[in-house]
């Protein structure tokens, strides 16, 4: 059963299911990098996606267009964040404290007014979800195309995403500035820029991008919505984001080992190779911890992340 | 100092914190708390004062009511206890909820090992094994982060969901799955390990007293061992622990090894006191609940026993309120994290005072 893995339109479906899965944990990962780079240590990301996923198919039931839905999702996961933006930047109340405070407003928000909106119904209406999209020409190039050029457009912008953050970061002068702030805020302070408005627009930013993932779930993944579904997603963001070394390349590289893994165990369980479920589900969480154990945390953070700003 | 001065008044940060400010704090947060509230009670469409009452009378409205609230509290204060003693220390252990798994997990083997034992040494095994589950499992987070570097938040939540799918391993069509059962869930555990009820005609089980006492104990330890102080002075300041000799590593692992024992008996509790069987989904949702409460608390043992009551009416006035009202009892958890964050909010502006300024000549 094992060699049933190594025939090549398995493996080009398997290779395809991670290009796909990675999408939403992407889009976050890209967004938080933004944010830890800025200083600010976002560890409400899971509870961002879920209120993504949730207004954005809120928003898509509603109104019939996902393009609505996912706006619906990038305000939903800025409004998120804007409300974690406030309290660590400008009140100063402990990151991480406020990061679990937001992942359990996330879940419980969503969930009650899941119910809430649909108590009167038998089932949770679906969406109609986002088609692939295959690129012309390019789709029909054997083992590359299906695999890379026959996603969803929301895949393809993910993808697009890794070099745009990386020039931003890397060379902009506003990047170097979020950059700055992540090492040594008091150089930006003293040369008279606000160190907090660039904070805001790093945090605010990295929860668009959750609250986009999240939807990622919803509008072009399942077509419903079920409470908690994100399921340790943001969580493994979080790890993509330490284990890419806060560098997009390398953050794209991770995230594709972790939706690797997620590929593989749908495929195992496809082919039915018997091997219990649980175990090649809890396979992404033992690797990250594994993961964090190689690449230890303290050697490319940023010198500041998760220390609040204050002015003597 | 950047000076935000309106009409003779300016905002400072104040250098020690009022004796009254958690109070008010509390207060205000519970206030608005309320208000956001009513909004979510309006927007489902029910009428505030209907379900506000409904949920007081469940959760307080007769003897059985307040036993049923202290049903619900008891697995709440001991997670509260769990978070308290690492955050205490500064370790950030999201991993109570794993660890309510886990407790309960390893007595679950523990007692089922014992075959027709009298109560009272069944009584002891589930305590003992629930202790031991937990602080394996607190303990590998602490090994992790002191041998590793692992940030025990990750460490912490990654090991949450693997435990989820390994009680579920265990569970379905596995050693403990229930003859004949399609449920996951094990067989109803035997009358002389179901902890007895305290109260005639209610819930209230022998766990609730076991929660009280580990508060008080945990209380002695915090303010009157060395270890306590070890753990207090690691979240003050944890190089000045190191100058007087103190291995940092080891502190970690004992810290988290104890919170986890902690939690662990609020997972065993909650199988040998409520449910009576061990399934999976029964457990969820406790531990994250306990950090809530630990910081309502703020990280002391007797204002983390108020907060989990508080909780208690919360949780258990939920139901009459969904029946009387048809607001979804998922409110509470929508709530719950709602009153966590206009109390951070309201601590963290406790820190400032308003004070007018005084014309320099």
């Amino acid at each position: 059963m094992w060699s049933d893995l190594l025939n090549l339109g398995i493996i080009v479906s398997v290779l395809a299911a991670t290009i796909r899965i990675a999408t939403p944990v992407l889009f976050s990962a890209l967004g938080e990098v933004t944010a830890e780079r800025a200083g600010v240590y976002n560890m409400g990301i899971e509870g961002t996606m879920l209120m993504g996923a949730f207004i954005g198919w809120l928003a898509t039931y509603e109104s019939g267009s996902s393009l609505i839905g996912l706006a619906a999702a990038l305000l939903a996961g800025a409004v998120m964040s804007l409300i974690f933006a406030v309290m660590v930047i400008s009140l100063k109340i402990d990151q991480i404290v406020t990061g679990l405070a937001l992942n359990l407003l996330g879940s419980g928000l969503s969930t009650y007014w899941l119910r809430a909106a649909f108590s009167n119904m038998e089932k949770v209406p679906g969406i109609t979800v986002l088609r692939t999209w295959p690129v012309p020409f390019l789709s029909d190039i054997p083992v590359v195309g299906p695999v890379l050029f026959n996603q969803g457009a929301l895949t393809y912008l993910a993808f697009l995403l890794v070099p745009v953050i990386w020039l931003f970061l890397f060379r902009s002068r506003l990047g170097l500035e979020i950059r700055c702030i992540g090492e040594n805020p008091k150089a930006l302070d003293i040369k008279g820029h606000s160190v907090a408005a660039r904070q805001y627009a790093a945090v605010i930013f990295g929860g668009a991008m959750a609250g986009l993932g999240g939807a990622c779930l919803t509008i072009a993944s399942t077509a419903h919505f079920v409470p908690d579904m994100v399921n340790g997603r943001g969580w493994l963001a979080l790890v993509i984001v330490i284990a890419g070394g806060w560098r997009p390349g390398w953050i794209l590289a991770a995230a594709l080992f972790f939706s690797f893994l997620d590929a593989l165990q749908l495929q195992i369980q496809g082919v039915g190779i018997a091997i219990p479920y649980q175990i090649l589900l809890a396979l992404p969480y033992i690797a990250a911890i594994v993961a964090l154990m190689i690449r230890r945390r303290a050697s490319r953070a940023p010198a500041m992340l998760g220390v609040s700003y204050r002015r003597e | 100092m950047a000076i935000t001065a309106v009409m003779g008044y300016r905002i400072e940060r104040r250098s020690t914190r009022s004796p009254f400010a958690w109070a008010l704090a509390l207060v205000l947060a519970g206030a608005c708390a309320l208000l956001v509230c009513a909004g979510l009670f309006i927007a489902a469409g029910a009428d505030p004062w209907q379900a506000f009452a409904a949920l007081l009378k469940g959760g307080l409205g007769s003897k059985r009511a307040i036993a049923e609230t202290m049903v619900k509290a008891t697995p709440l204060i001991l997670t509260g206890l769990a978070c308290t003693i690492a955050f205490r220390a500064r370790l950030w252990n999201i991993g109570a909820e794993g660890q309510v798994f886990a407790g309960a997990m390893f007595a679950y083997w523990c007692q089922s090992a014992l075959g027709d034992a009298p109560a009272p040494v069944q009584i002891a095994m589930i305590v003992i094994g629930a202790l031991i589950g937990g602080a394996l499992l607190g303990g590998l987070a602490g090994i992790l982060k002191a041998r590793f570097q692992v940030d025990e938040v990750i460490s912490t939540v990654m090991l949450n969901y693997i435990i989820v799918y390994a009680l579920s391993l265990l569970l379905q069509n596995g050693p403990w799955t229930e003859a004949g059962s399609f449920f996951e869930q094990t067989a109803m555990v035997p009358d002389a390990a179901q902890l007895p009820v305290i109260l005639a005609k209610t819930r209230l089980h022998l766990g609730f007293l076991f929660a009280l006492v580990a508060a008080a104990v945990v209380h002695v330890m915090l303010l009157r061992s060395s270890l306590g102080y070890e753990i207090r002075a690691a979240g003050s300041n944890l190089r000045a622990l190191e100058f007087q000799g103190v291995k940092i590593t080891r502190l970690i692992i004992v810290v988290m090894a104890i919170s986890g024992a902690v939690a662990g008996l609020a997972g065993a509790f909650e199988v040998y006191g409520v449910q009576h069987r061990l399934k999976s989904g029964t457990l969820g949702g406790l531990g994250y609940t306990g950090i809530i409460i630990a910081i309502l608390g703020q990280l002391r043992p007797i204002g983390v026993v108020a907060a989990a009551l508080v909780f208690g009416v919360l949780l258990n006035g939920a139901t009459l309120m969904q029946i009387k009202s048809g607001v979804p009892s998922a409110l509470i958890y929508a709530v719950e994290a709602i009153i966590l964050m206009f109390f951070l909010i309201a601590w963290a502006a406790s820190e400032f005072r308003l004070r007018r300024l005084h014309h320099v000549e």
